[in-house]
C-alpha cells in the first residue's frame, strides 16, 4: 500500500516531463523561455562530461559544508549553554530573535565590503542564515526537558554526566536534529543566493551566469541540480531524525 | 520591580550598541566597514527626507501586497482541495515538495528571464515564495481535520459542501494562517532580495545601491525599515492567530 503514492509520484513527474516536452515540440510554447527536458538532459551530460557540473557542485558543497559546519558547532554550543545558563539565554534572546526575523540577506553588501566578493562571502551567509535556526533548536529541546525526571535522576543518585546523557540528551536530540533540517534548508539557500550575487563558481553562480546570457536550458539544468540537491539533503536529514525519534521520552 | 530576563535583555543589547558606537571611535575597527549606530539613525533622517525613498518604498509595498494577496488566493483554495482530495494530493505532491526542498530564491534569474526586470517579476517572485508554506499548511490542516467529525456531519446529513464549510473550513483555518505567517516573511524577503538582483526601484534596489558606494550607515537604515515591517506585518498576523485559536476553545 506504501509504494502506490510513490508511483503516482512517479508518474506525477513524468506527465510533467512529457507535457513540457510535447508542448514545446508542437511549438505551444517558445522553447527560449522554458527550454526542453530533452535539451536540458544534454546539457547536463554536457557539463557533467566537460568537468563544469562537477566544478560547480563541490564548490557550492564546500561552501556549504563549511558555513554549515559552522553553524551547527556554534549554534548547538550556544543553544546549549542558553539551555543551560539562564542568563546566556536572557542575553542572546534579543539577538537570536532579530536574526530570526531580520532579511538576513540584505546584509549582503555589507559582507560583500568585509570580505570581498566570492566563498568567504558565501559562507558568511550560509552560516548566518542557518545559525538561528539550529540555536533556537537546542535552546527548545532542552527546555523541553522534564524537570521531575531530572528530579526523579537526581534522587536515584544520577551524576550531572548521567543526567546529560540519560536524561537531558535524549529529550533534546529530536528537536535539535528538527533544527538541523530546518538549517540545512536555509543553509542552502544561503549559498545558491551568496553565489547569485556574486561568485566565480557554484550552481548559483552558473544559474545566475547562464540567466544573464539567456541560456534558458543551461540555467534550468543547474536549476534542476540544486533543487535534486534540496531533495536529497532534506531527505537525509529526515532519515536522521526518524532514527533519533525513537530517544523521544514523551 | 524589573524582571531579570528583561534586566539581562537590556543589558545586552545596551552593551552592543555602546561597543558598536565607541569601537570605530576608538580607532579599533574602521566606521566605513561597520558604521554606528547614530550614524544610523542620522542616516534614516536623511533618507526619509530624500525624494525616491517614498517612491521606493511604495513601489516594493505595492510589490509585496500584490504577489502576497495572489498567493493566499491561490494557496489557501488549493491547498485546502489538496487536503479534501487524496487523489489529486497523489499527484501534486511531489512537485510541490521538490519546490518546498528548493531554495526559492534560486528561481530569481529564471523569474528575471520570463518576467522581465520591472515590476511583475518581483511580484512573481513574492507569490513563489508566499504561495508554499500557506498551500502546505492549508493542505495539512484539512488533513488534520478529526475524521469523526466529518463523519458525524454526514450522519446528519450534511452535503459535501456543508462538511467543507461548516466543518472542514473552520477547522483547518489555524493552520491557515500559520501557513500565511510564514508565508509573509518569505514574501518580504522574496521581494527585497528580487529588487537587489536586477530592478529600478524598491527598497532592495537601494539597500543594493548603498552597498556599491559604501554607504553602510544607509544601507543599515534601509535593511533596519525592512526588517521592522516583517516584523510588525509578522506580529499581527501572530496576534489574529492567537485570538483565533482562544476563540475555537
Amino acid at each position: 500500500m506504501k509504494t502506490a503514492p510513490a508511483l503516482v509520484g512517479i508518474t506525477s513527474f513524468a506527465v510533467i516531463l512529457l507535457v513540457w516536452e510535447s508542448a514545446v515540440r508542437f511549438g505551444f510554447i517558445n522553447p527560449f523561455f522554458v527550454s526542453e527536458p530533452s535539451a536540458i538532459a544534454l546539457s547536463l551530460s554536457r557539463a557533467a562530461r566537460s568537468g563544469e557540473l562537477w566544478h560547480n557542485v563541490t564548490v557550492s558543497l564546500r561552501e556549504f559544508a563549511i558555513g554549515y559546519g559552522l553553524s551547527v558547532v556554534i549554534g548547538v554550543l550556544a543553544g546549549a549553554l542558553a539551555g543551560r545558563f539562564r542568563t546566556v539565554e536572557y542575553a542572546l534572546d534579543p539577538f537570536l530573535w532579530f536574526l530570526y526575523s531580520a532579511p538576513l540577506i540584505a546584509f549582503y553588501p555589507i559582507f560583500v565590503l568585509w570580505f570581498g566578493l566570492g566563498v568567504p562571502t558565501v559562507i558568511a551567509m550560509t552560516f548566518l542564515l542557518s545559525v538561528t535556526q539550529i540555536a533556537t533548536s537546542t535552546l527548545k529541546g532542552i527546555q523541553s526537558v522534564n524537570p521531575g525526571l531530572l528530579r526523579a535522576a537526581r534522587s536515584f543518585g544520577a551524576t550531572d554526566r548521567d543526567l546529560l546523557w540519560k536524561v537531558v540528551l535524549p529529550a533534546t536530540v529530536p528537536m535539535m536534529t528538527a533544527g538541523l533540517r530546518l538549517g540545512i534548508g536555509r543553509a542552502l539557500m544561503g549559498v545558491v543566493v551568496g553565489e547569485l550575487f556574486g561568485a566565480t563558481a557554484g550552481l548559483g553562480y552558473s544559474i545566475s551566469y547562464y540567466g544573464a546570457l539567456l541560456k534558458t536550458t543551461d540555467m534550468i539544468a543547474s536549476l534542476i541540480v540544486v533543487v535534486v540537491l534540496g531533495v536529497l539533503c532534506t531527505q537525509g536529514l529526515t532519515a536522521v531524525e526518524e532514527r533519533f525519534d525513537s530517544w523521544r521520552t514523551f | 520591580m524589573f524582571n531579570y530576563r528583561t534586566l539581562v535583555s537590556t543589558i545586552t543589547v545596551m552593551a552592543f550598541l555602546a561597543v558598536w558606537e565607541f569601537a570605530p571611535r576608538a580607532g579599533i575597527v574602521d566606521a566605513t566597514f561597520t558604521s554606528q549606530p547614530t550614524r544610523v539613525v542620522a542616516a534614516g533622517l536623511e533618507i526619509i527626507r530624500t525624494a525616491g525613498f517614498l517612491h521606493d518604498v511604495s513601489v516594493s509595498l505595492s510589490e509585496f501586497a500584490l504577489g502576497f494577496t495572489l498567493a493566499i488566493a491561490v494557496g489557501v483554495p488549493l491547498g485546502l482541495v489538496l487536503g479534501r482530495f487524496p487523489v489529486l494530493r497523489y499527484v501534486l505532491d511531489p512537485p510541490i515538495m521538490a519546490i518546498y526542498a528548493t531554495p526559492h530564491l534560486a528561481l530569481l534569474p529564471i523569474i528575471v528571464v520570463w518576467l522581465g526586470i520591472g515590476m511583475q517579476s518581483k511580484i512573481a517572485v513574492a507569490f513563489v515564495s508566499g504561495v508554499i508554506p500557506i498551500l502546505v499548511n492549508a493542505m495539512a490542516g484539512v488533513r488534520g481535520v478529526d475524521g469523526s467529525w466529518i463523519v458525524a456531519a454526514r450522519s446528519f446529513s450534511a452535503r459535501e459542501w456543508d462538511v467543507f464549510v461548516k466543518v472542514i473550513l473552520p477547522a483547518s483555518l489555524p493552520s491557515v494562517i500559520l501557513g500565511i505567517r510564514l508565508g509573509l516573511s518569505r514574501a518580504v524577503l522574496g521581494v527585497v532580495v528580487a529588487e537587489m538582483y536586477q530592478s529600478q526601484a524598491g527598497v532592495g534596489n537601494e539597500i543594493m545601491r548603498y552597498g556599491s558606494e559604501f554607504r553602510t550607515d544607509y544601507l543599515l537604515f534601509d535593511v533596519l525599515l525592512v526588517s521592522l515591517f516583517g516584523l510588525t506585518a509578522t506580529s499581527a498576523v501572530r496576534a489574529l492567530e492567537e485570538r483565533l485559536w482562544t476563540a475555537g476553545e
